[in-house]
């Protein structure tokens, strides 16, 4: 006579471990995954020799500018000024120039100070006539509130 | 044991599947942003527009040496060679010729002051 328990103590030991498989895998795969990014972020990243600009810290930007600047107070070339200002990608180029203006005037450095401020100048000037040439209809804003008929 | 064995050699393969993943994506899909590059890492023709603007300012200026302080700034090569580089850039990129010979006069300048020096 078999008793109940007895056959509840049977098991079949090899079918967890077919389950199993797929499980250490992807264990595997996200292991070696993470492996991989640090390796290509962390321990050997991609080093860009041949970058712009754009990509300069801000101290060489701000150097690059002012040779810009400097270069144009010598030359009054400002067609080849405002392309390679725009190699900076300044979000507001104006703002940068009048930015650094008034840092290099607080340090001393008058000379670059009066180069950027100049170039700034140019380039405001030049932004205007660029606004009113091609909209030609554009009326500047009303600051003056509207009169109204009174009886 | 076998069972075993091979499924250590899957484990291995899956961590070299998903290393090799890891890398192709860290390096070409989304490769690290340096937002903070110095000068020298510019692409030559940056650099060559750099020499340029020093050229334009020594042709001003005839400062020699500040012109050469404004070449470091593209690298710490001796000052002549980065001026040399950029004018056969230059040259190989069809120039305006009053752009090379501000350069060819930035080169001469250059060299007689550390010739100079010597």
């Amino acid at each position: 006579m078999i008793k109940l328990d007895d056959t509840q103590e049977v098991r079949n030991t090899s079918e967890p471990a077919e389950k199993r498989g797929a499980w250490y895998l992807l264990t595997g795969m996200i292991l070696g995954l993470i492996l991989g990014l640090v390796f290509a972020w962390v321990i050997n990243p991609v080093i860009y020799e041949n970058t712009t600009p754009a990509n300069l810290d801000e101290g060489n930007k701000d150097t690059y500018r002012s040779m810009i600047a400097q270069v144009y107070a010598a030359t009054g070339d400002f067609n080849r000024a405002v392309l390679r200002l725009a190699v900076l990608e300044d979000v507001v180029p104006l703002y940068a120039l009048g930015a650094q203006a008034q840092r290099a005037l607080a340090d001393g450095r008058q000379q670059e100070a009066w180069c950027l401020a100049l170039f700034a100048s140019a380039l405001q000037t030049s932004l205007e006539n660029v606004n009113y040439t091609n909209h030609p209809d554009v009326v500047p804003t009303q600051t003056l509130p509207v009169l109204n008929a009174t009886p | 044991m076998r069972r075993q064995t091979r499924r250590i050699l899957f484990f291995v393969i899956a961590i070299l599947v998903g290393l090799a993943a890891g890398v192709i994506y860290g390096w070409e899909v989304n490769p690290v942003q340096y937002a903070d590059a110095a000068p020298d890492k510019l692409r030559m023709d940056y650099k060559t527009d750099v020499v340029l603007m020093a050229a334009e300012l020594y042709h001003a200026e005839k400062d020699t040496d500040a012109a050469i302080s404004r070449l470091a700034y593209v690298g710490d090569a001796p000052p002549l060679d980065i001026v040399e580089k950029a004018i056969n850039f230059a040259e190989r990129n069809n120039y305006a010729p009053e752009d090379m010979q501000l350069m060819w006069h930035l080169a001469s300048a250059v060299d007689s002051t550390l010739t100079d020096l010597e």
